[in-house]
């Protein structure tokens, strides 16, 4: 490597690319490296039209050893995108890698501004400013730090179950956290799934019992993460678990306590059927639940609201002792190297649409309420029923309910066409009613689904052209809680009053209203409608803008569930391939302290946002684990005796920067 | 149906955009950016279906909006539709695109349509007539337009006899200065700012109609001379802010007037008056025993968004319980009287259609209410004759919310 000495003049190499058209449609590339060769210092100036291309890169290299360059500034797109492009090349041409300035004429410039002149000016005066600064720059160095190879996975729905599993059969640690009492979240509801019509609790219920069985996967059910500290590579993870009032590692999953319950008959609305069915206090939430242990709600519970029960469910459970009234809830602390984030969505609550009557009219269901009735293990044993018992005789399937809406969500939620062409499949099925399936447009892309909507379409549903617009009871004679349901059929420019014995209502997907905390907790960034954020919709769609936390599932944006199984894949391979390498290189722009000119007032330690400044006792000094830094500037700027400073960020080099970048052409 | 406040926040943010440009016209629209959501349609047919006379339009909204992005809008012209619109805003409340249809496109076909008609409905043309020659529909003397004030039972000034200032100016409006149902509101409100101790003034008889009605049905020449003429008025004195028991007008001078340079706050009496309740609850003494039903008024609820401001102030009336009806808040179904609609009964009934106030009433009556209570002057007249012609058994009687809230005032 070239060791500049200190005498040694600076040379700087300047090179403006082209970007295709990108960026000299806008700006005149060639009048700015002109310009930059003009400038004190600057030994070459070149344009390129492709400066990441390997023959860009090849050019500084050359440059280099050439023309004894020893600064380096390239003009060009964001360091987001290239900055590591640059500095290795840098590097390969025998120079420290952070002799190099990156000046943004894309994004910041021919992108966003409509005028070529002034769009060149900017340019140069960008470039005169990185080539100010660069003069500066010192030598720094990249450190490695372990990395730990655990990894969290945050939410037990098929995605997240999919990524633990990846990960645990490749040799990897998991812990998988989940808020409910079981893992399955919503596919575990649903009876079937689309285009293959194949039940989804058999294809789901092995994957749930791999997890629960897996030695290399920690499940935490009814457990919440409650904090998280470190950085990439060494997060500290707090989770809070709920008392479920039954020990985990003692219950058998025999459910006598269940039987036993002073309730003999369940009560209470299950939450797993949404409210269709009854449990009881002591309940395992359904049949395939994975961990098979009983809870204790301890808001229905007699024993645990007044502690005046018989307690019975103690009594059955016997010398096993698994039942624990007096559980507390329990705060536990894991290290891990990589972070899965898999909270996936709520269905949208249709009382926001009133006019479709949900919450009013009780022969109005939801999707997923149909679901559970369709469902063999679900409260009517797989019945389609109304609540008064009968089967319906016609049914409508309104399509878009809280999507594609300026008033609720503007998304289209993706899956509900599909879904709604299952219903209206299975409700036929089952009780050979009459299905109108009212759509705005009918959308089936994938594999083998637009396939899935001409069997559907030839099974006869009636597929309508036009959005819902009103549903209200039929108030004619014998109607017996028959609903009116008012659209335009707008392939027909008719208004239609289509009588029906049940709406079901395709509820959009959106994102957990407490999603916010979560992006708090990680330090990730949310799109306008609440989904987490991907670090590029393209390139990196797993990816999130904090370093080792990635995505899968519907917290990321809706999708069905294949996409959700092959990017819960695609967020495991991202997770092992940052585990598996065993060290993170840790970027050198970090802050320093210059303990003889620290005097320890300690008001740096409270602002780091990453507690990396701690105080040293025996020197009366704060002192700056590197590691844990990020380089935010925050204690640089704070620190009343200008002792800190940061790599990257010295004075010099900001304040060079600035005078260049207001200097006169 | 019960809206939570979620649906309330939901419907109302339709109404946080009320700017209109002056110069719209069906040739410019598309440039503006209310065209631009025009250019975003899908098409769905939410408009069309909630429309309470869709199935009487050759050319219901969404086939307009079809019509104009093709270029085709001169072919609608052809047709009446528009005609049977009664600006009930259920179509653009609905709008998943937030179209601002009864807002702006509406009226421009509308006042197209007028102009191709070979024939205009005598009886509209004859309250346009009235509007402009006597500054109110009905053709009644201007010079007797406070005449009611002698029988309000408390001192009404106008704001000339107050020296020219007053917190509030109540603009009473045509239907509650002249017609005798409506009068009964306008004593009750009268009334009622006298309990709440309000420093109010009324215009008298330079007060003319605020134009809403004439808008809508996009006499738009017609309204400007409304307009520049109240705009005058108002110039001559001090107030601190607006505030109408009409809807229309309500309507008016919150989305048109500021057109014209108005920036007073605008408030419509109900709403005023919620903000007052805790100071009137205690006020309201006499116990009026029945069972009560709401019609949301068009203008108050859909376009402003206020629905629970009514419902509290019945609430709070001893003695009242308050029922729904099967279509309420954002899904009420209009009297009728709206964009024209007033004067248009016999023009819909030789063209075969129901009378809305007949569907809405025959709601009221299921609901077994003994009294359908109203926010608007148009609803009194409207509902009353249509009990006039539909069957119920038990008695039913139609009252404006201010009417109510001064009987239970007492004496």
């Amino acid at each position: 490597m070239i060791v500049p000495k200190k005498k040694e003049p600076i040379r700087v190499g300047v090179y403006v690319c082209h970007c295709g058209v990108n960026i000299a449609s806008m700006v005149d590339v060639e009048q700015v490296a002109q310009y930059a060769a003009k400038l004190p210092g600057v030994a070459v100036a070149r344009t390129y039209k492709y400066m990441c291309s390997d023959p860009g890169q090849e050019m500084i290299e050359q440059d280099i050893l050439e023309h004894r360059l020893n600064r380096i500034v390239v003009s060009a797109c964001s360091p987001l995108l290239h900055e590591h492009t640059f500095r290795k090349a840098v590097e390969k041409g025998g120079l420290n890698p952070f002799f190099f300035q990156m000046v943004n004429i894309r994004e910041h410039n021919s992108w966003v501004h409509t005028s070529r002149a002034e769009a060149t000016q900017k340019a140069m005066s960008l470039v005169r400013a990185a080539v100010q600064r660069v003069f500066h720059h010192k030598p720094l160095e990249v450190k490695k730090v372990p990395i730990n190879p655990n990894v969290l996975v945050l939410g037990g729905g098929i995605a997240g179950i999919h990524a633990a599993l990846v990960l645990a059969n490749a040799g990897k640690h998991v812990y998988l956290v989940e808020r409910e009492p079981t893992i399955g979240g919503h596919m575990a509801k649903f009876d079937k799934t689309f285009p293959t019509l194949d039940c989804a609790a058999c294809v789901l219920s092995p994957k749930m019992a791999a997890v629960g069985n897996h030695p290399n996967i920690t499940l935490w059910t009814y457990s919440e993460v409650t904090k998280v500290d470190g950085f990439v590579g060494n997060f500290r993870i707090t989770v809070r678990r709920k008392p479920r009032y039954v020990l985990e590692d003692l219950c058998t999953g025999c459910q006598e306590c269940i039987e036993a319950c002073v309730y003999r008959e369940p009560k209470f609305k299950d939450e797993f059927n949404l409210g269709l069915g009854k449990r009881k206090p002591v309940y395992l939430p359904f049949p395939q639940a994975v961990p098979p242990i009983a809870i204790i709600d301890p808001e229905t519970c007699i024993e645990l609201k007044t502690g005046k029960c018989k307690k019975t469910c103690v009594e059955a459970c016997g010398d096993r002792k698994a039942i624990d009234l007096k559980q507390q809830e329990e705060i536990r602390e894991i290290q891990v190297g990589a972070v899965i984030v898999a909270t996936g969505f709520r269905v949208f609550d249709a009382r926001r649409a009133p006019f479709f009557g949900y919450g009013t009219y009780p022969n109005v269901y939801n999707a997923l309420e149909i679901e559970r009735l369709i469902n063999a293990s679900g409260p009517t044993g797989g019945e389609i029923v109304l609540p008064d018992g009968r089967k319906p005789k016609s049914v409508a399937i309104i399509h878009c309910v809280g999507s594609r809406d300026e008033h609720t969500n503007r998304w289209c939620s993706r899956v509900c066409c599909l879904y709604s062409l299952k219903l209206a499949h299975l409700i036929h099925e089952r009780t050979e009613a009459q299905i109108h399936n009212f759509y705005i447009d009918v959308r089936t892309p994938g594999k083998s689904m637009e396939e899935f909507y001409n069997r559907i379409a030839e099974e006869g549903v009636k597929l309508i052209r036009g959005k819902v617009a009103d549903v209200y009871p039929d108030t004619s004679e014998g109607a017996n809680g028959r609903l009116i349901v008012q659209a335009e059929d707008t392939l027909m420019s008719r208004i239609l009053k289509l009588p029906v014995d049940m709406v079901v209502l395709a509820v959009g997907l959106e994102p957990h209203p407490d999603a916010p905390n979560v992006r708090r907790l990680f330090n990730m960034s949310c799109s306008n409608e609440g989904y987490f954020l991907e670090r590029h919709p393209k390139l990196a769609p797993v990816s999130t803008f904090a370093d080792g936390i990635f995505l899968a599932g519907c917290c990321q944006g809706p999708k069905d569930i294949p996409d959700s199984v092959a990017q819960a894949g695609a967020a495991a391979a991202e997770a092992f391939s940052l585990i598996d390498k065993g060290h993170i290189e840790l970027e050198p722009n970090t802050a320093f302290i210059t303990e003889a000119e620290c005097s320890g007032c300690k008001s740096c330690i409270p602002l780091c946002p990453y507690t990396a400044i701690s105080f040293l006792e025996d020197k009366k000094k704060a002192f700056i684990n590197e590691a844990l830094c990020k380089g935010c500037g925050t204690c640089v700027a704070s620190c009343p005796s200008g002792s800190i400073r940061q790599n990257l960020f010295e004075d010099d080099e900001i304040f060079s920067e600035i005078q260049g970048l207001l200097a006169e052409v | 149906m019960i809206a939570t406040q979620e649906t309330i926040d939901a419907t109302a943010a339709i109404f946080d955009d009320l700017r209109c440009q002056k110069n719209t016209s069906l040739d410019n629209l598309l440039e503006t950016p209310d065209g631009r959501r025009i250019l975003s349609c899908i098409q769905c047919g939410t408009c069309a279906g909630t429309c309470p006379y869709g199935e009487h339009m050759d050319y219901p909204p969404r086939r307009i909006i079809n019509m104009l992005q093709r270029g085709l809008i001169d072919e609608v012209f052809r047709s009446d539709s528009m005609l049977r619109c009664v600006s009930c805003y259920a179509c653009m409340a609905k709008c998943p695109r937030n179209i601002r249809l009864s807002d702006v496109l509406l009226p421009l076909v509308k006042e197209q349509t007028l102009i191709h008609l070979t024939e205009m409905p005598a009886e509209l043309q004859k309250s346009l007539q009235n509007t402009l020659r006597y500054g109110n529909p009905m053709g009644e003397s201007s010079r007797k337009r406070a005449a009611w004030t002698a029988t309000a039972g408390v001192p009404v000034p106008t704001i000339g006899e107050k020296g020219g200032v007053a917190d509030i100016l109540w603009f009473v409006e045509c239907y509650t200065s002249y017609y005798a149902r409506g009068q009964d509101n306008s004593r009750a409100t009268a009334r009622l700012f006298h309990a709440l101790g309000l420093d109010f003034a009324i215009l008298g008889n330079e007060e003319k109609c605020a134009g809403d009605c004439g808008q809508l049905t996009w006499e738009s020449g017609l309204f400007e001379t409304l307009t520049d003429y109240n705009m005058v008025v108002f110039g001559k004195y001090k107030f601190k802010r607006l505030v109408t028991g009409d809807p229309h007008a309500f309507n008016a001078f919150r989305i048109r007037y500021p057109l014209f340079g108005f920036d007073y706050p605008v408030d419509h009496t109900t709403p005023l008056l919620h903000g007052h309740l805790d100071r009137l609850k205690p006020m309201l003494k006499k116990k009026l025993d029945c069972t009560v039903t709401y019609h949301d008024s068009c203008c108050l609820g859909r376009r402003a968004g206020c629905y629970e401001p009514p419902r509290e102030l019945l609430r709070a009336i001893p003695g009242v319980k308050l029922v729904e009806m099967t279509h309420n808040r954002v899904n009420a179904i209009c009297c009728g009287g709206g964009g024209g609609g007033m004067w248009l009964d016999t023009f819909f009934k030789a063209k075969g259609m129901e009378r809305l106030s007949e569907r809405r009433i025959r709601e009221a009556i299921r609901t077994g209410a003994d009294v359908l209570a109203v926010s608007c002057p148009y609803e009194i007249s409207r509902f009353e004759d249509a009990l006039k012609t539909v069957g119920h058994d038990k008695p039913i009687v139609v009252r404006d919310v201010v009417e109510l809230l001064a009987d239970s005032l007492g004496d």
